[in-house]
C-alpha cells in the first residue's frame, strides 16, 4: 500500500516547486485514511530466535485472516499488535498511535488464545471488571457488560463462576471483554476454537456484523477452512515472515504464476527426470550429485496432482519430496489442505 | 516485503465508519480505572495462598510461644536462676541482689562512707536494670525472631503475590491490554498490597506484644514506627521481585533467609545493605533510654533513628520507582 500511495501521489500531483509539491503531498496524505493497524518493517527477537522478521503489513478495515503453522510467528504478531510485546526493529501503530502505549490500547480489543481468567469471578463480573479497568463508571460498565454479553449470547448464563464454564462459554466471555470498550480494531487469536458448530455460525455472523459496523478484525487461525467461511482475505505467515497476503484467489494465482522448485529423492532419478520432463508444467529438471533431482514447475497444484499420478502409474520409489521455497511451502501447505510442506 | 490489506468483508456502502475519537475517550477516566484496579487487586489479595497460610501459622506458633513464656516464667530476670562464672549459685537474680544488699548494708558502718555510698549506688542501678529486664529481654527476642525472620517472611507473602500471582496465573495480560499506563498498574498493585502487608506485620506484631503483657505493650508503643517503615521497604522490595522474577517467592525466600539474616549480622558496614539493619537501628534509637542497645555497639555500628527512618522510606520510594521503570519496559507473555 505504501507503494500504491506513492504512485497515486505522483500521478495526481502536477509538477510544481518543491515546497508546493511537499504541501500537495501532505494534503493528499491527510486525505488518505490512516491504516487501522500498521506493522512497519517489524522484527522481533526472543533472545537468539527471530520471532518476526521484517514484517510490513497494514490493515484498513474488514476481516483479515492470519494463518500459519505453529511457530510461524502469528501469536508474536498479535502480541505486537496488542502492545504486549515491543518490536526490536520497526514500529507497530494503531490509527497512528504506538501499539505499546495507552492511546493505542484504547483502540484495540483483544481476544487471546490463553485460557486464563479470574476463575473465582462470574462471567458477568469478569466482563464488568474489564469495563471498569477501561475507566467506565459503575453504571456505564454495567450497561456495556450487558450489551457485550448479549452480543456473545451469554446474558442468561453468565452468573456462575468462570471456573465451571465450558471451553465455548469461556471463549464467549473472552470475546465479550474484547468488545467492551467498542474498539476500532479487534485482534482475535483462535477465536473459534472450542466452540460448537452452531456457536461458530453465530460467531461468524457476529464478526461479519462487526466488520459491517466499520471495525477492523485480524483473526488468527490454524484452519484455513474456518477462515474461508469468514473472509476471503488472508495473510499467510511462515518462519516469521508474511509469505503472502491477499484474497485466496490472488494467492493461488500468484503461486501458479511463479515456478516452484521441488527436490526429490528416488531410486531411479534419471528415469523420473525423463518422465517429469514430459509433463506440461515442468520447465526444467536438474540432476543432483547426491542422487536427487530438482524439478522446476509452474502451476504447483496441477504439478503435484500429476506427480502423484506419475509415481503411482510408473512405480517410482520416491523417498523424499520437499519444496525449496519457504513461502511457497507454507502457502502450499495450507492451500493443499496440509499444515506445512508439500 | 510490503503487504497491504484491502477492505474486505461487507461492501463499503454498508460500513459505518466511526470517528477515531471513540466514545471511550470521553466517557472513561484513567483515574477511575486506576482506583478500580487498586480495589480489584486488594480484593484478589484476600485469596490467601500458601505463603500467607505459612505466615499465619508462624504467627500463631510464635504468639503461642510468647504467651506460654509470659504465663510461665515471665520476661523479667527476677525469678531466673542467677549464674556466676557459669555456675548456678542456687539463687534467683532477685534473691542474689537482695542478699548482696543485706550483706552490703551490714558491713557499710564498718567502712568509709564514700565506699558505702558507691556500693549503694551500684545496687540501686542493678535493681533498676532488673526491674526493666523484662522489656530488654522481650526487645532482644523481637530483634532476633521478629525483625530478622518473621517480618521479611510476612512481607514477602503478600509482596511477591501482587504481580507474581498474576504472572503465574497468566492473568497479567488482562491488565496489560487495558488502556492503563504500565507504571500505574505497578503502583496500583503496590497500593493494594499495603493494607494486607501492614495488617499482617503490624497486626501480627501487636498480637505478639499483647501476648507478652506489660513489656510487650511498651515495645508496641516504641517499635511500631520501625515495623511500619520496614513493611514499606520490604513491601517495595518484594513487589519488585514479584514483577521481575519468574519464581518470586523462591527468590524472596533466599533473599530473606540468607541476605537479610547473614548480611544483617555481619560485622562492618556491609550490613547497611540490609533492611533489617535500619529497622533495628530505629528500634534501638526508640528504646535507648530504657537500656536497650546492641550487644556490641562497636561491632554493630548503628546509625541514628532519623537516618534509619530516612533510609527505609527512601529505599521504599527508590525500589518503587525502579519497579515502575522496569515494569514499564518489561514484556510479559504467557507460555504458549
Amino acid at each position: 500500500m505504501e507503494t500504491a500511495n506513492r504512485q497515486q501521489g505522483e500521478a495526481i500531483t502536477p509538477p510544481a516547486p518543491p515546497a508546493a509539491r511537499k504541501s500537495a503531498i501532505c494534503n493528499l496524505q491527510s486525505a488518505i485514511p490512516r491504516p487501522v493497524l500498521l506493522f512497519d518493517r517489524v522484527s522481533k527477537w526472543y533472545g537468539p530466535v527471530l520471532g518476526v522478521n521484517q514484517v510490513t503489513l497494514e490493515l484498513r478495515g474488514g476481516i483479515t485472516g492470519l494463518v500459519g503453522a505453529n511457530g510461524a510467528g502469528k501469536t508474536t504478531l498479535l502480541r505486537l499488535a496488542t502492545g504486549q510485546l515491543r518490536p526490536d526493529i520497526g514500529s507497530v501503530s494503531v490509527l497512528g498511535h504506538d501499539a505499546w502505549g495507552q492511546p493505542g490500547k484504547r483502540l484495540v480489543g483483544y481476544c487471546p488464545d490463553v485460557d486464563a481468567f479470574y476463575e473465582e469471578m462470574s462471567g458477568r463480573q469478569f466482563v464488568c471488571a474489564m469495563a471498569r479497568l477501561c475507566g467506565y463508571d459503575r453504571a456505564e460498565a454495567r450497561r456495556r457488560t450487558e450489551e457485550a454479553l448479549a452480543l456473545v449470547r451469554m446474558t442468561g448464563r453468565s452468573d456462575r463462576p468462570i471456573g465451571g464454564y465450558s471451553r465455548g462459554m469461556r471463549q464467549r466471555v473472552k470475546m465479550a471483554q474484547a468488545l467492551i470498550h467498542d474498539p476500532r480494531l479487534l485482534i482475535l487469536d483462535e477465536p473459534l476454537s472450542g466452540i460448537d458448530p452452531v456457536g461458530r455460525q453465530e460467531f461468524v455472523a457476529l464478526y461479519r456484523e462487526l466488520a459491517a459496523r466499520g471495525k477492523c478484525l485480524l483473526v488468527s487461525s490454524h484452519e484455513l477452512d474456518e477462515l474461508e467461511k469468514l473472509t476471503d482475505h488472508v495473510a499467510v505467515m511462515a518462519r516469521g515472515r508474511i509469505a503472502a497476503v491477499g484474497t485466496l484467489t490472488q494467492i493461488r494465482d500468484l503461486l501458479d504464476d511463479q515456478p516452484l522448485s521441488v527436490r526429490m529423492h528416488c531410486d531411479q532419478p534419471r528415469r523420473l527426470a525423463a518422465a517429469l520432463m514430459a509433463l506440461e508444467d515442468v520447465v526444467g529438471v536438474e540432476l543432483g550429485e547426491d542422487g536427487g533431482l530438482v524439478a522446476r514447475a509452474r502451476n504447483p497444484r496441477k504439478f503435484f496432482q500429476e506427480l502423484t499420478a506419475l509415481v503411482l502409474e510408473e512405480g517410482h520409489d520416491v523417498r523424499h519430496v520437499e519444496t525449496l521455497d519457504d513461502s511457497a511451502e507454507a502457502i502450499l501447505g495450507y492451500l493443499l489442505g496440509g499444515r506445512r510442506g508439500s | 516485503m510490503s503487504t497491504s490489506a484491502p477492505e474486505t468483508g461487507p461492501p463499503a456502502h454498508d460500513a459505518k465508519p466511526e470517528p477515531e475519537n471513540l466514545t471511550l475517550h470521553t466517557q472513561s477516566s484513567t483515574l477511575s480505572a486506576w482506583l478500580y484496579l487498586v480495589c480489584l487487586s486488594w480484593q484478589r489479595q484476600a485469596r490467601v495462598r500458601h505463603m500467607v497460610w505459612i505466615s499465619l501459622a508462624l504467627l500463631a506458633l510464635t504468639a503461642l510461644a510468647v504467651g506460654v513464656q509470659t504465663l510461665s516464667a515471665g520476661w523479667g530476670l527476677e525469678g531466673r536462676p542467677w549464674r556466676s562464672q557459669g555456675r548456678w549459685m542456687g539463687l534467683t537474680y532477685e534473691q542474689a541482689l537482695g542478699e548482696t544488699y543485706v550483706a552490703t548494708s551490714a558491713i557499710a558502718p564498718l567502712g568509709s562512707p564514700g565506699a558505702a555510698g558507691l556500693d549503694d549506688g551500684l545496687l540501686q542501678s542493678a535493681w533498676a536494670v532488673l526491674q526493666r529486664s523484662d522489656f530488654i529481654r522481650f526487645s532482644n527476642s523481637i530483634f532476633r525472631i521478629f525483625v530478622s525472620f518473621l517480618l521479611p517472611l510476612w512481607s514477602l507473602s503478600f509482596g511477591t503475590e501482587a504481580l507474581g500471582g498474576d504472572r503465574e496465573g497468566h492473568n497479567l495480560l488482562w491488565l496489560l491490554t487495558r488502556p492503563l499506563p504500565r507504571p500505574a498498574i505497578y503502583l496500583a498493585k503496590f497500593v493494594a498490597l499495603l493494607p494486607w502487608a501492614l495488617a499482617l506485620n503490624l497486626g501480627g506484631f501487636a498480637l505478639l506484644c499483647v501476648a507478652a503483657g506489660r513489656p510487650g505493650l511498651q515495645a508496641l508503643r516504641l517499635f511500631w514506627p520501625a515495623v511500619l517503615c520496614a513493611t514499606l521497604a520490604f513491601g517495595a522490595l518484594f513487589h519488585l521481585i514479584g514483577a521481575y522474577f519468574r519464581r518470586p517467592a523462591i527468590i524472596a525466600l533466599v533473599y530473606g533467609f540468607f541476605l537479610e539474616t547473614i548480611l544483617g549480622n555481619m560485622p562492618g558496614y556491609l550490613k547497611r545493605l540490609s533492611i533489617s539493619f535500619y529497622t533495628r537501628c530505629m528500634m534501638y534509637d526508640a528504646a535507648g533510654t530504657f537500656g536497650v542497645q546492641p550487644e556490641s555497639p562497636s561491632v554493630f555500628l548503628p546509625v541514628s533513628g532519623t537516618t534509619a527512618l530516612l533510609v527505609l522510606l527512601g529505599a521504599a520510594a527508590a525500589l518503587l520507582l525502579l519497579g515502575m521503570y522496569l515494569f514499564n519496559r518489561t514484556e510479559y507473555v504467557a507460555a504458549e
